[in-house]
């Protein structure tokens, strides 16, 4: 190939990545510049770049529109059910991989088996339980749902985790007189740092942006997590898309940054989870 | 999904001599995780399946029992819902034959693309991950904003020359682009990790066989057609079947941005079961919402039986 033509073909193919950046980067790139507008400028349209760049719109949407509080709530909502998950799954995975008890492979079935029951088929006798249970309406009504669904994931991956680790480590404890609950605590766990903090992730972020279950359970403003207030901003009667896009850039925000600093093993934990 | 025990350190099941102590301890590391699926996923499961066969609007003590007449209004009996779920149903057949379509032609290439370039790798994988981890209401807002009739989009248009396609009513509002647009947002969502997979798999193909290829004068795209799509088939079944089973079961892209509107143009079957379990104030639709749920799980299983025998013939 000669040189002219190797050139054009960089050029083309560095053009195409770079459009398709752009392609991901739209709506993004118009959410930060309405969040950037007051509202006579968002409402004449137009320019990407605000002509009168102004911190207000965000200001006054995190403080007096409370999206501080429900911001807090999230945190809540995102940090119990991750921790749950993580104990919870952990444990489960330790089972099934390393000890040998009755059950253990119909068990291990059929939580995998849960894999393929759509959300929305189970999405009102929870939100019927939940309300029998006086669950409804707070937030742990949310967690405990939340972690239950990440159940077949979690599991799984924690299982093959814990199946790859050498079981001479186990019995070379064993002999020392560990039991398996220190076994599991200062050998599996520690061993296992990577997938644990892949499947916090996995988890943190679709819970983070969970909506359809929010919507149905929360009524109590106080309550509120992130993803519910900024749809309440919506059906609000005097619709701003600035104060909207300030909304869903503070709901965006924390997600991109954890993704940033976990991308690697968000990244291995999607591979893995869909070639298992 | 394809799902797959892992290696089992165990050799010899039933046989086997279990120590008590290890029994003991097994139940106790599975105790929680079957303790909130007791609550949280079989006594739902039953729950719901038995609502299916009853009539009833949340708010009457009684459940009425009607039998598989849920099952035989929402398919052809009832004048009322049995339209709504064909045309529902076949909303959600476009959107099952353009997603996985559109997903694997804008991500395979994609991501041949990307993987032969050195500088930017990462940055750029980043950025085309954005769509995925912020996928929620708040990017849909967004794109409401950007597809409204005063919107960037239809501004893009005009400055590109195209004004004979800006929408005047916003793509949302008018019915033959809202099902179109809804499509574009559920590819824009769903190229992400279709993409990721087919670059995992791309730096796995054997250098030695396309420089091979090269050696005998093969073009890239010749490489690229006889040798690295058919390697990559079993991605492609993956990326195909993902986008299936979120396409027949996903409707909150739907949900949020038109809320099946306008008219019915854009309802699908999961935001019928939505829509029928939470929407319809005191009428008793909520033994119909569970019945379509069903409907939906056994299309489900359906799905991942075709998925399994695809993937073992690929493999």
């Amino acid at each position: 190939m000669s040189r002219l033509s190797t050139v054009l073909v960089r050029v083309t193919v560095g053009a195409l990545l770079a459009l398709y950046a752009a392609i991901s980067l739209y709506p993004f790139l118009w959410m930060v510049s309405a969040a950037f507008k007051d509202q006579f400028e968002v409402a004449a349209g137009g320019h990407l770049i605000p002509r009168h760049p102004t911190l207000r719109t965000l200001t006054e949407t995190w403080n007096e529109l409370n999206f501080f509080d429900y911001f807090l709530n999230s945190l809540k909502v995102t940090g119990l059910t991750v921790l749950l998950v993580l104990v919870i799954y952990s444990a489960a995975g330790y089972a099934f991989s390393v000890l040998h008890f009755p059950g253990r492979r119909a068990l291990y079935r059929l939580f995998l088996a849960l894999l393929f029951v759509p959300g929305v088929t189970v999405l009102l006798p929870i939100v019927l339980l939940e309300n029998r249970l006086g669950l409804l309406g707070g937030h742990w009504g949310l967690i405990l749902p939340f972690v239950n669904g990440t159940a077949p994931l979690s599991i799984l991956l924690m299982t093959n985790a814990f199946s790859v680790i050498p079981s001479e480590l186990r019995e070379a404890a064993r002999v020392d007189g560990a039991g398996e609950l220190r076994i599991f605590a200062t050998i599996y766990l520690p061993l296992s740092r990577p997938v644990l903090i892949t499947i916090a992730v996995l988890t943190a972020i679709p819970t983070w942006n969970e909506y359809l279950l929010t919507r149905v359970s929360l009524n109590d403003p106080e309550a509120y997590t992130l993803p519910i207030a900024l749809y309440d901003l919506q059906s609000s009667a005097v619709q701003h898309y600035n104060v909207l896009m300030a909304g869903a850039l503070i709901v965006v925000v924390p997600v991109i940054l954890l993704f940033v600093a976990a991308q690697r093993y968000f990244v291995n934990g999607l591979i893995g989870a869909v070639k298992a | 999904m394809v799902v797959s025990t892992p290696t089992q350190p165990a050799p010899s099941r039933g046989r086997t001599r279990y120590r008590g102590s290890e029994v003991a301890w097994g139940y106790a590391f599975v105790l929680p995780a079957i303790g909130l699926f007791a609550v949280m996923g079989v006594y739902t499961i039953v729950y719901g399946f038995s609502l299916s066969f009853a009539s009833w609007n949340g708010f009457a003590p009684e459940w009425r029992w009607v039998g598989l007449r849920n099952y035989a209004d929402l398919l052809w009996a009832s004048p009322q819902y049995a339209p709504l779920v064909h045309q529902a149903a076949l909303n959600t057949m476009w959107v099952m034959i353009a997603v996985p379509v559109l997903t694997v032609l804008v991500s395979f290439p994609l991501a041949v693309l990307l993987n032969s370039v050195r500088r930017l790798k990462t940055v750029l994988r980043s950025v085309y991950f954005l769509p995925h981890v912020t996928s929620g209401i708040a990017v849909y807002f967004a794109w409401v904003y950007v597809l409204q009739p005063d919107g960037a989009i239809n501004l893009l248009l005009r400055s590109l020359g195209l004004g004979s396609l800006q929408q005047p009513q916003g793509f949302l509002g008018n019915p033959t682009t809202a099902l179109p647009t809804l499509i574009v947002i559920t590819v824009w969502t769903s190229v992400p990790v279709a993409m990721l997979l087919y670059l995992a798999s791309l730096q796995a193909v054997d250098p030695s066989l396309v420089e091979a290829a090269r050696v005998d004068g093969a073009s890239v795209w010749q490489v690229t057609r006889r040798i690295v799509w058919p390697l990559l088939r079993p991605i492609t079944a993956i990326v195909v079947l993902l986008a299936l089973r979120d396409s027949l079961q996903g409707f909150q892209t739907f949900l949020v941005m038109t809320n099946g509107g306008p008219g019915n143009h854009t309802n699908v079957l999961g935001l019928q079961t939505y829509r029928l379990a939470f929407l319809s104030q005191l009428s008793p639709t909520l033994g119909l919402s569970s019945a379509l749920g069903w409907l939906l799980f056994v299309a489900a299983v359906i799905l991942a039986a075709v998925n399994m025998r695809v993937l073992r013939r690929l493999t």
